[in-house]
Formats: structure tokens, C-alpha cells, sequence
């Protein structure tokens, strides 16, 4: 074996351990924490990390509004200007996929990265 | 390896030429050995970055308003978020098309709808499309199999009633009931039978003029099963589709498993977000609840589902849940269970073979039909 085919060899793997390496670091990247997510109309306005306590108010169009807080890594809507305020009776969310809607305000809080869903949907 | 370094070694301070090593056959078996695994593992490394990057079906969701006055999510998979927008993109606006189609409130442009036949009682007859047609037929079908407990025809109570708690909702101080006459009065006007439907001439007739139809109980399920047909066609195997909690299966999920749906528990105080799950491969489930769409009037709640016998908000219990194989029929039977007495919609579900239930009860107990199976019980 010459030093050239060890060279070689050692070059290949090299090159498939970066690689390797490259898709654990994308994964990780990836794989961050729960967050909230919020939507207005289908769009995206923010993301919020579960670990964090905060209050955000978002704005819902026409003076609207509805105050997202995180709490306990837990998201939920303690306020809104919405006259059926089901947004509000909805419960915490904290699990990925879970959401909270409010329909008057075209608002959507959904828990993403989360890892596997536990329940893919829900019927009401 | 080792003992080739040694040789190459000694040969070296013996201050002798150092021939090619090619001579040595277990040398050379192993340099080739080498190449191949470390080609092997190369290609088997870039072969999964590839899969990772480019062939993978990754899972998404995508959330949209504006059909059926309530919130749609599809969730399915895709090997670009950019592919499943697209997909995604396709339902939100064949749903449009239904929510269009079965709209009582608005007129659309170049659209034949239920308003137009509402806005035509007593006249003449409207030309419609047959996916009204057959919505239609499945509605006064399920009249028929449920003793009149699910009334398309129910309109002019059902939008009296509408009228009253929007006005509710908007100012809860001065919140009240519709007046019992007027209650009675429009009651006289939902006779299902007054439907003429004519399939040749491709229209309907309200032959009563202050009749009308609200499909509310129907549509929605109906576009869904419809909705769900065509994703199959476009290629679209493993969905879930959720329109308002109108929820629908497209196949299991990428990996065979049936998706995982919860059935809401009404008691929104309670830690218990789901009294259980359900898995759903291929089928529909359909709420019919209490807690969620109502107004306050003197402090008790009125819902928005209707008793046909009575005029009144129904409340004999604050859900039940449908299992079938159709969404349209499912939406329409859990309207029709929710205006029946526990036993009595028990007793009618049993004798459907391909349809379960479950119900929710005011002091959080659970019943469901024979065949009702849990994924997990909460």
C-alpha cells in the first residue's frame, strides 16, 4: 500500500465524515425547542420559543387584538377583542400541532418543533 | 498493514531500494479492500444526504380561513414545503368552491347557489350544479333515516335564531330569545317534502315561498368527502383533512399508521384537553357539540344547533362524536344524534352497521355505540 492509497483513502473518508457531520449539525440546527407560532390570515408573524414566559399582543386589524402569553412553557390567549371570545375559553396549548384559533381575527397560535405529534388532529 | 509499514521500515534502514509492494498479495488485497469500503461508505453517506435533502417526504400543515365560516388545516407530506403549499393551495380553493356553492348569505358571480334557490321559493325553479343536487338528496335522505331530526329545510327557523344570537354576541347585555310566536310562525315553514327536486332539468324548487334551505348541517361534511376524492386524484394518499373539527382521513399516514385524532372534551375547564383519540384511516369524524358556538341569554346558554320539533337550541347532552365512512353523512347524523335522546340515537346507531358513536355527557361520562373503539381512553 503506497502513501498515495492511504492518502487517498483517508481523503474519502474524510470526506464522508464531513459529511456525516454536516447532517448532524443540519438535524440539530433543525431540531430546536417548542415554540408558539403565530399566523394572521396565513401568515406567519412570529415565533415565540415555550421556554420563555412572555405576553404578546397581536395585532388583529382593526384595532383587534388578541394577547397571546407563555407561561410554564405553556401558550395560551387570556384576551381578545373578539366578540365569541372562543379563542380565549380554548385551552393552553403546549404540544406540537396543538392550536388555538380565533376565527373573528383570522388568528392562528400553533405549537411547531415540538417533536412528534401525539395527536394529529382533533374534532369538536 | 502494520507489518507492511515494519518491512517498508527495516528495508529502509538496511539503505536498500524499496521495491513496489505490489509483490506482497496480502498487501494488495487489503489496499482494494480499502478503496471498496471507503467507497462504500462515501456513497452510502451521500446517498443518505441525498435522501435527507431531496427525496424525503417531510410532513407539513397548512392553515387557511375564509370557507365555512371556520378554520381548515391539512396536514399531509411532501418533499418540498413549496410541493405541499401547492397541494395544500389546490384544496383551500376547491373548498372555496363549495363554500360558494352552499353559501345562504351571498350571491357569487357566475355561481348557481343554495341563496339563489332560497331567493326563489315560491317562483321558479333554479338550475344548480349536481354536486348541490346530490347534496340535497343526501340531506332529505337523512331526514328521512333519522325521523326528521336533521332538516335542510329548517331555514327560516334556523335563520331567525342566527339573527338573534349574532345580535346577542354583539351586545350581551341585551341578549334575548326570539319571541315563542314568531318561533312557531316560522316553524310552519319547513316542510322538507315542498324540496322539488328535478334531476332531468337539473334544478330545484321551494314550492313554499317562505321556506328556505339551510344546508349547515350537511355541506360542509358533504364538500369534505369531496375534498377528499380529489386529493386521491391528484395523487394525494395520506392527508388529514379538518374543516371546522369536521375531521377526515385520506388514507392512514406515510407510514401505515391511522392518524391519531382527539375528541375534545367540553368541559374547557378540565386538564383533560381530549376525553381520547381515535385512529382514522380512510374515515370521517364529526362532532356535534354545545360549547362552542353559543350566546348567553339571562345567564344560560343557548346553542347554535336547533331541535326541529321544538324550534328551541337542543341540550341533552354537550357532544357527540360520528364515525363513518362518508363525512357528509357523518356531519348530518351527528346534528340528528344531537336532537335525540342518548338512547334513542344509540338505538338508531346500532342498527347501522358501518357507523359508531360516542357521546358526552353533562357530568363528563362517556357512552358510545358497540363498535366504538378507542386508541386511547384519556
Amino acid at each position: 500500500m503506497k502513501k498515495n492509497d492511504i492518502i487517498l483513502i483517508a481523503a474519502l473518508l474524510a470526506a464522508a465524515l464531513a459529511a456525516l457531520a454536516g447532517i448532524a449539525l443540519y438535524s440539530a440546527g433543525t431540531a430546536k425547542g417548542a415554540e408558539a407560532v403565530v399566523y394572521i390570515n396565513g401568515k406567519e408573524q412570529g415565533r415565540y420559543p415555550l421556554g420563555e414566559g412572555r405576553a404578546v399582543k397581536i395585532p388583529a386589524g382593526d384595532g383587534g387584538y388578541n394577547l397571546l402569553e407563555i407561561k410554564d412553557g405553556q401558550a395560551d390567549i387570556t384576551k381578545a377583542s373578539c366578540p365569541d371570545k372562543i379563542c380565549v375559553d380554548q385551552r393552553p396549548v403546549s404540544r406540537q400541532g396543538e392550536s388555538l384559533v380565533c376565527l373573528p381575527n383570522k388568528v392562528v397560535v400553533e405549537i411547531e418543533n415540538g417533536g412528534e405529534p401525539e395527536i394529529d388532529g382533533s374534532t369538536n | 498493514m502494520l507489518l507492511g509499514i515494519m518491512q517498508r521500515k527495516k528495508n529502509n534502514r538496511r539503505g536498500k531500494p524499496v521495491p513496489h509492494q505490489r509483490g506482497a498479495g496480502w498487501n494488495r488485497r487489503f489496499t482494494a479492500a480499502a478503496y471498496v469500503l471507503a467507497a462504500v461508505l462515501a456513497v452510502g453517506l451521500l446517498a443518505a444526504l441525498y435522501l435527507k435533502m431531496g427525496n424525503r417526504q417531510e410532513r407539513y400543515e397548512a392553515t387557511f380561513f375564509g370557507s365555512f365560516d371556520t378554520v381548515t388545516v391539512v396536514t399531509g407530506y411532501a418533499r418540498t414545503q413549496e410541493i405541499f403549499e401547492e397541494q395544500a393551495g389546490k384544496l383551500e380553493q376547491k373548498l372555496r368552491e363549495y363554500h360558494e356553492l352552499f353559501d345562504i348569505y351571498h350571491t357569487y358571480e357566475g355561481t348557481s347557489n343554495i341563496k339563489a334557490i332560497n331567493d326563489a321559493a315560491g317562483e321558479e325553479p333554479v338550475k344548480v350544479s349536481q354536486d348541490i343536487i346530490n347534496m340535497l338528496k343526501m340531506g332529505i335522505d337523512m331526514y328521512h333515516k333519522t325521523e326528521g331530526k336533521v332538516n335542510i329545510a329548517y331555514g327560516s327557523v334556523l335563520s331567525l335564531w342566527h339573527e338573534y344570537r349574532e345580535e346577542g354576541m354583539a351586545d350581551p347585555g341585551r341578549a334575548k330569545l326570539p319571541p315563542d310566536t314568531l318561533i312557531q310562525e316560522r316553524m310552519e315553514h319547513t316542510d322538507i317534502s315542498k324540496i322539488v327536486i328535478d334531476e332531468e332539468a337539473s334544478t330545484v324548487f321551494l314550492e313554499d315561498k317562505d321556506m328556505s334551505l339551510d344546508v349547515g348541517s350537511i355541506g360542509k361534511g358533504y364538500a369534505v368527502q369531496q375534498l377528499s376524492s380529489y386529493a386521491k386524484e391528484q395523487g394525494m394518499g395520506h392527508l388529514l383533512l379538518s374543516v371546522g373539527g369536521n375531521v377526515c382521513a385520506v388514507g392512514g399516514k406515510l407510514d401505515g399508521t391511522p392518524w391519531q385524532v382527539g375528541i375534545e372534551n367540553p368541559q374547557l375547564e378540565s386538564q383533560k384537553p381530549y376525553v381520547g383519540t381515535v385512529g382514522l384511516s380512510g374515515k370521517s369524524i364529526v362532532t356535534s357539540g354545545d360549547y362552542q358556538r353559543y350566546y348567553t341569554v339571562g345567564g344560560k346558554r343557548y346553542c347554535h344547533i336547533i331541535h326541529p320539533d321544538t324550534g328551541m337550541p337542543s341540550g341533552y347532552f354537550p357532544s357527540v362524536s360520528v364515525l363513518a365512512e362518508d363525512s357528509g353523512m357523518a356531519d348530518a347524523l351527528s346534528t340528528a344524534l344531537f336532537n335525540m335522546e342518548l338512547e334513542e340515537g344509540l338505538a338508531l346507531v346500532e342498527a347501522w352497521p358501518e357507523v359508531e358513536a360516542l357521546w358526552i355527557l353533562e357530568d363528563g361520562g362517556i357512552r358510545c355505540s358497540s363498535g366504538f373503539k378507542f386508541h386511547e381512553e384519556k
